[in-house]
């Protein structure tokens, strides 16, 4: 227990990564030194720069939450980037083609992008309650599925012909979410983050269905004797798992792209996975982990041209976090097992 | 062992202890839930680290667990060759691997099937299954945790056979049980352990039961509550109910409950009881008619894979269950409700966890035990079903959840107890089935129930 707790606390990870992370850089012949106060400048340094952190940590912030709401429930979702795709292209097709009043063409924007991801994500539930397929292999291939719809999409129906490449056509500027700060991307769509974290942190703590959620993720049968209905959690969970992640890749179109096209995502469903698995799948720690992922996203490109770390180090910084919090598993458990 | 010492956290779990093994000696080691027993066990094998004092071996030792370690996915036979196993080449020599599983079940006269999937059997045999894994290795030094907690009479008497014997071929045994009857028959010496300490340690011959209770407890023992008379009134019916197949199915069963009245299922185990038991709690499906049974409270055979979360709080796992129920305000938990709710069984049933927070992995046994018990009867059911409840729980105890039963039969609950020890049935049935090969073999009122009888149709006789 002890241990588990030293060695579980995220700074000892954090600490663990940055440990990895100088000694990556320092093998490639870059003073980690360097590489790091270019990382620092380059996402903390200036209205700019954290703002655009800000702007990751948000888009990084709903597909955490969606993996870890599926997880908690021991459902492997892998399938967040797909449900986010979806949902951005549900957003870009309502933007597209609107004509109504402004704050009705934003709330119909995102509610699209929740409803499409969800039913991504239900679908997977679907076919593991029905027909017990694995949903680590099903919302997988929903992925390249997903990609592959809207790659249709953007190519044929929804194609601008004012756009240069295969995208939608550049949302009006009052169909944009409103911003935090002028003059740079960061939107509300941060604080729509924040909120839902609140809001799946009271899910889990306190309703019926977060106990029943919980119940059937940590042990399966107990939780299917004592009145757990495990089909219906593994589809409502998938299924509002994928909405939350859905409903990111819409706030990303309305929030910072303004636009849809495959390239809405540079694996923000994957990278979240790791985000929240460092953050225990706890909501709260998720906003820290979600930030320093985001540092990450953003100060990695200063890190390249300044510092000269190549990209691969960056990458293989995020491999040390992976590592980092697999062997924080192991060693749970193997603590656990010697009880 | 001298001076062991291990604390978790503010609970000091073993308190300085001073403890011998001989070779060719059965010591039974008692004590109340909670005592120290299964650490201690713990500690002798290596598995757990004392905190201070000195563990000498001589040889090698074995540990059946009070809550069997074994690979759940695996089959019975591999479970038990594990580590040593008969090899021809590279290969597993599956066949004699599978007939030495056979023999040595044979001479031990514990029947198991090799081939089963361990996941896939109740209880008693599982239990089995580690006694064999531990009597193939032949030990220096065998400790015994609990070994006969889910074994029926006859078994108990064919095993202790063979721990005679291994104990007369110089094996030293330490066996922890709750049956004191077992102490009197098997050991050599007996150690009591109360909150930590060894209080007492003799030579069990002549000794009387009532005198261990006593240095067990502290104290006198308590009373099984009085039977009420009652008038029982219709409650659970069941009609031509069949579930499951193979050896556990249940072939044609039709009988009622009524409340105010605890009908006891006899039986060897593996006569369909556990799926008797699943169709009535509602997680089995099954053909027949069962009415009647919606508002219950089920006492599982499996506390900690079927009944509770072992990694969550006392407090959590008083809401499970009941997160439909009692322990729901609309969409929320009801958070205060369910607190009350777990401090009220801690101390009804005398639960030991250093607090309503502690992780339920974290009690012993028998403290898990009560804690299903209690929170099965928590919200008066008006039918309970009940398998094996003192599974595990020292006398003391064991007396009072027998009362709690029992209170909740006089206050009109219909109550379905299956047990595998004939004086539970008879110290608490109104009337008593006999299960054999899925079939009812027969039904007694308690007044004219013959033991001897019971006994014969228990065995297929008639
Ligand atoms: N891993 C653990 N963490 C915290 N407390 C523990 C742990 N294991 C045991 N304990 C505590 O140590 C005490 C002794 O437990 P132990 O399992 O040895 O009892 P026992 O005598 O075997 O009881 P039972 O008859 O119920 O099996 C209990 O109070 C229990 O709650
Ligand atoms: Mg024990």
């Amino acid at each position: 227990m002890n241990v588990r707790k030293a060695f579980g606390a995220p700074l000892t990870a954090l600490a663990i990564v940055v440990a990895g992370g100088a000694v990556a850089m320092w093998l490639s012949g870059v003073n980690p030194l360097d590489g790091f106060a270019a990382l620092v400048a380059g996402s903390l340094g200036g209205t700019g720069e954290l703002s655009e952190t800000l702007v990751q940590t948000g888009a990084l912030l709903f597909p955490a939450l969606a993996v870890a709401l599926a997880f908690r429930g021991g459902l492997f979702n892998i399938g967040a980037e797909g449900q986010l795709l979806v949902g951005g292209l549900a957003a870009g097709a309502i933007g597209a083609t609107y004509g109504g009043l402004p704050v009705f063409g934003i709330l119909a924007m995102l509610c699209a992008s929740a409803l499409a991801g969800g039913m991504w994500g239900a679908l997977a539930g679907v076919l593991r309650a029905k027909f017990e397929a694995s949903e680590i292999i099903t919302t997988l291939m929903l992925n390249s599925i997903a990609f592959y719809v809207a790659s249709y999409f953007v190519g044929g129906p929804l194609h601008s012909p004012l756009a240069s490449g295969a995208e939608t056509a550049p949302l009006p500027a009052n169909l944009w979410l409103p911003l935090l700060v002028p003059g740079t991307r960061l939107s509300i769509a941060l604080l729509l983050a924040l909120a839902l974290a609140a809001a799946l942190q009271f899910l889990l703590a306190r309703t019926v269905f977060g106990f029943d959620l919980r119940a059937a993720g940590d042990a399966p049968e107990p939780a299917r004797r004592n009145g757990v209905d495990l089909p219906r959690i593994t589809i409502v969970a998938l299924a509002l798992s994928g909405a939350i992640a859905g409903l990111g890749g819409g706030t990303l179109v309305t929030g910072a792209l303004h636009r849809f096209n495959t390239a809405l995502s540079p694996g923000y469903g994957y990278t979240a996975i790791a985000v929240a698995l460092v953050a225990d799948l706890n909501p709260l720690w998720i906003c820290a982990a979600a930030f320093g992922f985001g540092m990450l996203e953003s100060g990695g490109l200063a890190m390249q041209a300044q510092a000269q770390v190549p990209k691969d180090v960056i990458h293989a910084i995020e491999g040390v976090i992976v590592l980092v919090l697999a062997a924080r598993r192991f060693v749970a458990t193997r603590v656990e097992q010697r009880v | 062992m001298r001076g062991i010492r291990k604390a978790f956290g503010a609970v000091t779990a073993v308190d300085g202890v001073d403890l011998e093994l001989r070779g060719g000696e059965i010591q039974a080691l008692v004590g109340e839930n909670g005592a120290g027993k299964s650490t201690l066990a713990a500690i002798a094998f290596g598995a757990l680290r004392p905190d201070a004092g000195t563990v000498e071996r001589r040889g090698t030792v074995g540990l059946v667990h009070q809550h069997f370690e074994l690979i759940e996915r695996m089959r019975v036979w591999e479970n038990i060759v594990i580590g040593r196993e008969p090899r021809r080449g590279v290969r597993i020599d599956t066949d004699a691997a599978k007939r030495a599983v056979r023999e040595l079940a044979a001479r031990n006269g514990l029947d198991v099937d090799p081939d089963a999937i361990v996941e896939s059997l109740p209880v008693a045999m599982k239990q089995r299954v580690e006694l064999l894994r531990e009597l193939e290795r032949r030990p220096a030094v065998l400790l015994l945790d609990e070994p006969t907690a889910a074994l029926a009479p006859a078994e108990v008497a064919a095993f202790f056979a063979t721990i005679v014997a291994l104990a007369r071929a110089g094996t030293a045994v330490l066996v922890v049980t709750h049956k004191l009857q077992e102490v009197l028959d098997y050991a050599d010496t007996v150690s009591v352990m109360r909150r930590g300490k060894i209080v007492a340690h003799f030579a069990s011959r002549g000794v009387a039961l009532d005198e261990i209770a006593r240095t067990m407890v502290g104290g006198e023992l308590p009373k099984v509550a009085a039977r009420a008379s009652t008038a029982p009134v219709p409650r659970v019916r069941v009609a031509h109910l069949r579930a499951e197949s193979g050896d556990n199915a249940v072939r044609d069963v039709s009988f009622e409950v009524r409340g105010g009245e605890i009908v006891a299922v006899a039986g060897v185990e593996g006569n369909g009881q556990t799926s008797l038991a699943d169709a009535l709690a509602g997680v089995l499906p099954y053909e027949g008619s069962i009415e009647g049974a919606d508002a219950r409270g089920v006492i599982p055979q499996d506390r900690l894979r079927e009944g509770l979360v072992p990694s969550w709080s006392v407090t959590e796992n008083v809401a499970l269950g009941r997160q439909h129920a009692r322990a729901r305000r609309g969409a929320l938990l009801d958070r205060r409700g369910v607190l009350q709710a777990a401090r009220a069984i801690v101390e009804r049933y005398d639960v030991r966890a250093p607090s309503v927070d502690a992780r339920v992995a974290t009690l012993s046994g028998g403290n898990q035990q009560k804690l299903v018990v209690g929170r099965a009867l928590l919200d008066d059911p008006a039918f309970v079903v009940a398998y094996q409840p003192t599974r595990g729980i020292d006398v003391g105890a064991a007396a009072l959840v027998q009362s709690r039963l029992m209170e909740a039969r006089n206050a009109g609950a219909a109550v379905l107890l299956i047990s595998f020890d004939l004086d539970e049935v008879f110290a608490l049935a109104d009337r008593i089935l006999v299960l054999y090969r899925g079939r009812i073999a027969g039904t007694f009122a308690r007044e004219d129930a013959d033991r001897a009888k019971i006994g014969r149709l228990m065995a297929g006789g008639t």
